[in-house]
C-alpha cells in the first residue's frame, strides 16, 4: 500500500464529524470517496493532506508517518488540489514559480505543466494570465496543471473537473491515468470512469 | 536651555476661550461635537496636568529604577493602544505587541540617548523619556497598521496562504507576502512625515525647543536624529509583532490555525 489511513477522525471548528475513516491506496490507483454534501469529504482530504488537525488515527506513506516525513515533505508528497478554483495574487507562471522556489520541492521531479494545459485544450498563454482574468475552468485546469507537474505520490482532488467541459475532463482523465490518487466527485459516472475502488461515506 | 516665558492659568484660559469659540460654533451651526468637545479639552488639560506633574518628580530624582518602570509603563500602554486599533485579536496579542515594542522601542531608545546625544548617565530621565515617549507615539500608528493589515490578510486570505502550504510550503515561505505587505503599511506613515517634514509642518519637537530657547539649527538636527530613530523603531517593531502574530497563527505542525483570530467589533 502507498497510502494507508486508520481509525482517522475529521473535525470541523473543533466539532468531530466523522470518526474511524480507514482507506488504502495502492500504487498507481485511484480511490474515489463518495458520499452527499455536508458528510466530510472535503475535510477528509484536509486531515490527510495534514492541512487540519486531528486527534485520532494514523497515517502512512510508504509506512512513514508525517511526522516522520517532516510535514512539509508530507504535503509535497501528498497534495492536495482545493475544490473551486483559487483567486490568487498574479498569474499562475507566478504562483508556479513560488512553488519552485519551496524548500520541500527543492530536487523533486517535475513535468512540464504547459504540455498539460495543452492536452486538456487551454492555450499556453493563459498561465501567464492574470488569475483574476481567467475563467473557473481556466483557473481549474490552470492549478491541476501545477499540481501534477510536481510530480507528488498522491494527489488528493476535490471535485478537480466541476468547471470543465466534457473534452477537457476526458483529456484530463487521461492524463491522471497511471498516478495514485484520491478523488472526490460528485458525478457516478465519471466515478465508474476512474474509480479502482470506492469509499463510501454515509450521512 | 534657559527656558520659554511662562504660562500661568490666565494665559491658558485666554488659548481656552478658542475652544469655547469653537463650542459656540457648534451650537449655532448645530454641528452636535459640543460635548465631545468640552469632554476632550477637559482630557486635554487633565491628562497633561498630571503628566507634568508625574515627569517633574521623575526628573529631579536620579533612581534609575523609577525611570525605567516610568518607560516599561509607557510601552505596555502603546503596546494596549496598538492592539485597540487592530480589527482582530487572537489570544497572547496583547504579549506579542509588548514585546516588540519593548524590543525596538527599548533599543532606539537607549541608542539615541547613549550613542548619538550622548548623555551621561545614558537613562538621565529629561532625554530618555521624551525620546521614548515620541518613539512609541509615532510607531504605534505604524504597529498598529501592519499587525492589522497582517491579520486581516490571513483571514480574508487563507486560501492564498493554503496555496503554498499544500504544496509543501513552511510557514514561514506561506505567510512571506502577507508579511512582506504588512511590513510595508507599517512603514507608510514616517514615509510619508519624513517626506513632507518642514515643506508643510514644522514638527512638534522641533516647535517645543524653539519655543524653550534651542538654536533653530540644534533643533532641525534633533527632529532628524528623532524621525531617523522613529523609523527604525516603526520597522524593527512592526516587523517583530508581525513575525510573532504569524508564529501565533500557525501550530507547530506548520498548519494555519485562523480560528485562533477573533474579530472585533468597534
Amino acid at each position: 500500500m502507498l497510502l494507508r489511513a486508520k481509525g482517522l477522525d475529521v473535525a470541523a471548528g473543533g466539532r468531530t464529524i466523522r470518526s474511524g475513516v480507514d482507506l488504502a491506496v495502492d500504487r498507481g490507483k485511484c480511490l474515489v470517496v463518495r458520499g452527499p454534501s455536508g458528510v466530510g469529504k472535503s475535510l477528509l482530504l484536509r486531515r490527510i493532506a495534514q492541512l487540519d488537525p486531528g486527534e485520532a488515527g494514523e497515517l502512512a506513506l510508504e509506512g512513514r508517518t508525517p511526522s516522520e516525513w517532516g510535514y512539509q515533505a508530507w504535503r509535497a508528497e501528498v497534495c492536495l488540489v482545493m475544490q473551486g478554483a483559487p483567486q490568487l495574487d498574479g498569474s499562475p507562471a507566478d504562483w508556479l514559480r513560488a512553488v519552485q522556489s519551496l524548500a520541500s520541492q527543492a530536487g523533486r521531479p517535475t513535468g512540464d505543466p504547459l504540455e498539460l494545459l495543452e492536452r486538456w485544450g487551454l492555450d499556453a498563454r493563459s498561465f501567464e494570465r492574470p488569475w483574476s482574468e481567467l475563467s473557473v475552468g481556466e483557473r481549474q485546469r490552470c492549478q491541476l496543471a501545477v499540481a501534477l507537474s510536481r510530480e507528488p505520490r498522491v494527489l488528493l482532488l476535490d471535485e478537480p473537473t466541476s468547471a470543465l467541459d466534457p473534452d477537457a475532463v476526458q483529456a484530463f482523465e487521461e492524463s491522471m491515468r497511471g498516478r495514485t490518487s484520491i478523488w472526490v466527485t460528485h458525478s457516478a459516472e465519471q466515478a465508474a470512469r476512474v474509480a479502482d475502488s470506492v469509499l463510501e461515506l454515509g450521512a | 536651555m534657559s527656558g520659554a516665558i511662562e504660562l500661568g492659568a490666565p494665559q491658558l484660559a485666554i488659548a481656552g476661550g478658542l475652544v469655547l469659540l469653537a463650542g459656540g460654533l457648534s451650537v449655532l451651526m448645530q454641528l452636535g461635537v459640543g460635548k465631545r468637545l468640552a469632554i476632550a479639552s477637559l482630557r486635554t488639560v487633565v491628562q497633561l496636568t498630571i503628566l507634568g506633574a508625574i515627569l517633574e518628580p521623575l526628573f529631579r530624582s536620579e533612581l534609575g529604577w523609577l525611570v525605567g518602570l516610568a518607560c516599561i509603563g509607557m510601552i505596555a500602554l502603546a503596546a494596549f493602544e496598538s492592539v485597540r486599533r487592530a480589527g482582530r485579536r487572537y489570544r497572547g496579542i496583547r504579549r506579542d505587541a509588548f514585546v516588540s515594542l519593548l524590543f525596538a522601542g527599548g533599543c532606539t531608545a537607549v541608542l539615541a540617548t547613549a550613542a548619538v546625544v550622548g548623555v551621561e548617565p545614558w537613562w538621565e530621565p529629561r532625554y530618555l523619556i521624551p525620546i521614548l515617549g515620541m518613539i512609541l507615539g509615532n510607531g504605534l500608528t505604524g504597529i498598529s497598521l501592519g499587525l492589522d493589515l497582517c491579520l486581516r490578510s490571513i483571514d480574508e486570505g487563507r486560501g492564498r496562504v493554503e496555496s503554498l502550504l499544500v504544496m509543501g510550503a513552511t510557514p514561514r515561505e506561506a505567510s512571506r507576502p502577507v508579511a512582506r505587505a504588512a511590513l510595508r503599511s507599517g512603514l507608510v506613515p514616517i514615509l510619508n512625515s519624513m517626506s513632507v517634514v518642514g515643506l508643510v509642518t514644522v514638527p512638534g519637537m522641533m516647535t517645543g525647543q524653539i519655543l524653550g530657547g534651542s538654536d533653530p539649527t540644534q533643533a532641525a538636527r534633533y527632529q532628524i536624529m528623532i524621525l531617523f530613530v522613529i523609523a527604525g523603531a516603526t520597522a524593527l517593531g512592526t516587523a517583530g509583532v508581525v513575525l510573532l502574530a504569524l508564529r501565533s497563527l500557525f501550530d507547530a505542525e506548520g498548519r494555519l490555525r485562523p480560528e485562533r483570530l477573533r474579530r472585533v467589533l468597534e
